[in-house]
């Protein structure tokens, strides 16, 4: 164990002092931060279409000058509900007490209704009751932001693991490649190498996760978009590293296994190929999860792995999961990942050694 | 004692050799504590072979290899040390921060790998360069850094594939140095090279391999003693046709003309030689190692 604890401490060692890791991180942290203050940055649609009912229309105008504002009125709440869901309007207000929204009202608007509401009410007595907010759509008061975080969550977990997995089979090959390797052998077992260096650069991909998660939470509190998220980050912040681990180890583990079988840095790409294949497959599928969270194929695609490592903690985010999915597609994660270590631990063993042209895996298997 | 007995290793056959190649064909030789045993052969010949399944890199398909009477595990060759063929070093990695790594990998404390690399760092003239990358020193200075990663645990025994190879003539006499030092302390070497007059100067013995198998071994002095002895007589403007009947080739440079003999009576030679003419010259030879070399694989 201690030979793995080494190996891991030199991975960290060697790349947390280099340029590209220190640059690597304040890049992304800094592209997180942007991300969370966005929406306070680019602000709302600034034309708004508004019906009324039994109502004034209220002067917003004056409250927000450089917004256009179009009012149309309704004979009753019925037609004005239908206008609201075809989306012909942004709100409707309705005998000057209620706003009706399809879902949840955008933000920028609410507060103009009920600051004028109040000016406007403000010489008459007693207390000003603010304006009731109903949406009369499907409950969608988190869908932007969940679809927001989603879309951050796919990238972000996608770059890292593919960067991480790279360097994992960069690694290999340098060690085989300048024969490296057969010193290191002769004092720590191929499992123990193996392992050291796929924890170590996960230790570092975990670092930069874990700095993306706190920057962009931390922004998102300080800019106000924290306000939107749905209940349960916590459990949402906790799947996304637990995905991370087990997809950057499903996936390291396969690419020490192909880099193994080539001793060259050139033939790294090439050897790589079926892997970065899978991977993007599974970048894709998590893509597409974002736009349809809830359709059959992101059910199917967030079970099986290795998909699921992708698509899973991005659906969690982008909608509510049963339990029992994510607990069976966690399950048969963690299988996958079993399975793949000691496939690529037995590969990585019997070919890290033979130096020169490519390894076949076929040869490598058929091996005693 | 080391022991290398009957080592036997094919390596499976290729398109352009379909029946597989022969690498080691029965190579058997002994290495004592404190002895530098120098290998040579051909390219080829089954050297790096031999040493890679010594450090336990490749399974040979028979034979054993014995250390102190046992059979070597992975957990004897951890107190081996070992330098391969091509270098290996982290090119990336500061020079003391790698030695002190091999150090700590082969279960040295961080105290005591620390002060072993400082020793070698100071003993191979490195001390400067410790806070360096590897890839900014010099091929010598690369192959001093190669072998501090060897000595870093105070190995048993050292395992060395051609350490002398590229280097100047200084950078060779420091790695010698520190190998002999070794050496005197107890420590068995084994070393490959292509430096004939190096391996000659440096080893106790020597193995000759060709083909797989080991043609001739002893020390060098055992070698040249097997070595059928060759006369040679320079003889000064000698009477022509002095050397008919005489065994032996004679080749004439002005006019001097020089008897190569390898049997026949000696004094027999020599009365004739001094009869033709003035004799400068009149001894055996003593074979040089590559002369033995050259017999050997031939």
């Amino acid at each position: 164990m201690n030979g793995v604890l080494l190996v891991a401490k030199r991975e960290i060692a060697t790349h947390i002092r280099t340029k590209a890791f220190v640059i690597g991180l304040l890049i992304t942290a800094a592209l997180v931060a942007a991300v969370a203050f966005a929406p306070k940055i680019m602000g709302g649609p600034e034309e708004y279409t508004i019906g009324t009912v039994n109502s004034q229309r209220l002067p917003l105008e004056q409250a927000a000058p450089e917004a256009k504002f179009e009012w149309r009125s309704y004979p009753d709440e019925a037609t004005a509900k239908k206008a609201v869901l075809d989306g012909d309007v942004d709100a409707a207000l309705v005998g000057g007490t209620k706003v009706l929204t399809d879902g949840e009202v955008d933000s920028q608007l609410g507060v103009l209704l009920q600051s004028t509401n109040r000016e406007v009410k403000l010489g008459a007595a007693g207390n000003i009751p603010p304006l009731q907010m109903v949406s009369v759509g499907a409950d969608t008061r988190y869908q932007a932001a969940r679809t927001g975080m989603a879309v951050v969550l796919v990238i972000v977990l996608f770059m890292l693991i593919i960067g991480q997995v790279m360097m994992v089979a960069m690694g290999v090959v340098e060690e085989k490649g300048s024969r490296i390797v057969e010193i290191l052998l002769t004092s720590v077992r191929p499992w123990q190498l193996l392992a050291g260096k796929i924890i170590g650069l996960g230790a570092l991909g975990l670092i930069n996760l874990v700095t993306i998660l706190v920057v962009g939470v931390t922004a998102s509190i300080v800019s106000g978009v924290a306000g939107d998220f749905p209940p349960g980050m916590p459990g949402i912040v906790a799947g996304v590293l637990l995905w991370f681990v087990l997809g950057y180890a499903f996936f390291a583990t396969l690419a020490a296994a192909f880099a193994s079988l080539v001793s060259r840095q050139e033939e790294v790409g090439n050897v790589m190929s079926p892997l970065t294949m899978l991977m993007m497959v599974t970048y894709f599928g998590a893509f597409f999860t974002t736009t349809d969270p809830t359709g059959t194929l992101a059910e199917v695609a967030s079970l099986v792995p290795p998909f699921s490592s992708m698509v899973m903690p991005v659906r969690m985010a982008a909608a509510e999961v049963p339990l029992w999915q994510i607990g069976l597609s966690t399950a048969l994660m963690v299988l996958a990942v079993v399975g793949v270590l000691s496939f690529g631990a037995k590969v990585y063993q019997r070919a890290v050694l033979r130096t020169g042209a490519r390894v076949r895996l076929g040869d490598v298997l058929r091996a005693k | 004692m080391l022991e290398i007995s009957e080592l036997r290793k094919r390596f499976a056959g290729g398109p352009d050799a379909p029946g597989g190649k022969v690498a080691l064909d029965g190579i058997t030789f002994a290495v004592r504590p404190g002895e530098m045993f120098g290998f040579v052969g051909a390219n080829g010949a089954g050297k790096t072979t031999t040493m890679r399944i010594v450090m336990g890199v490749l399974q040979p398909d028979g034979g054993s290899v014995h250390w102190q009477g046992k059979a070597v595990e992975y957990a004897d060759r951890r107190r081996f040390g070992y330098m391969p063929e091509e270098r290996g070093l982290y090119q990336k990695m500061r020079v003391a921060e790698q030695i002190e790594y091999f150090g700590r990998l082969h279960g040295m404390d961080a105290a005591a790998a620390r002060k072993a690399c400082d020793d070698l760092l100071e003993r191979l003239g490195l001390t400067e360069r410790r806070g360096d990358a590897v890839e900014a020193l010099s091929l010598g200075n690369q192959q001093r850094v190669q072998l501090a990663v060897a000595l870093v645990h105070d190995p048993e025994v050292l395992v060395l594939d051609e350490p002398f190879s590229g280097l100047d003539p200084i950078a060779v006499d420091a790695l010698a140095t520190a190998l002999q030092e070794r050496c005197r302390g107890g420590v068995p070497v084994i070393f490959s090279s292509h430096q004939l007059e190096l391996v000659e100067r440096l080893c106790d013995s020597v193995g000759i391999v060709s083909a797989g198998r080991m043609v001739a071994s002893g020390t060098v002095g055992d070698l040249r003693a097997a070595e059928a002895r060759t006369l040679r007589v320079v003889v000064r403007d000698p009477l022509p046709g002095w050397a008919d009947g005489l065994p032996g080739e004679v080749t004439v440079t002005g006019d001097r003309h020089v008897l190569l003999a390898s049997e026949g009576d000696d004094q027999e030679i020599l009365r004739r030689a001094m009869k033709a003419g003035h004799v400068e010259h009149f001894g055996t030879e003593q074979p040089s190692l590559t002369e033995i070399f050259k017999e050997a694989v031939a």
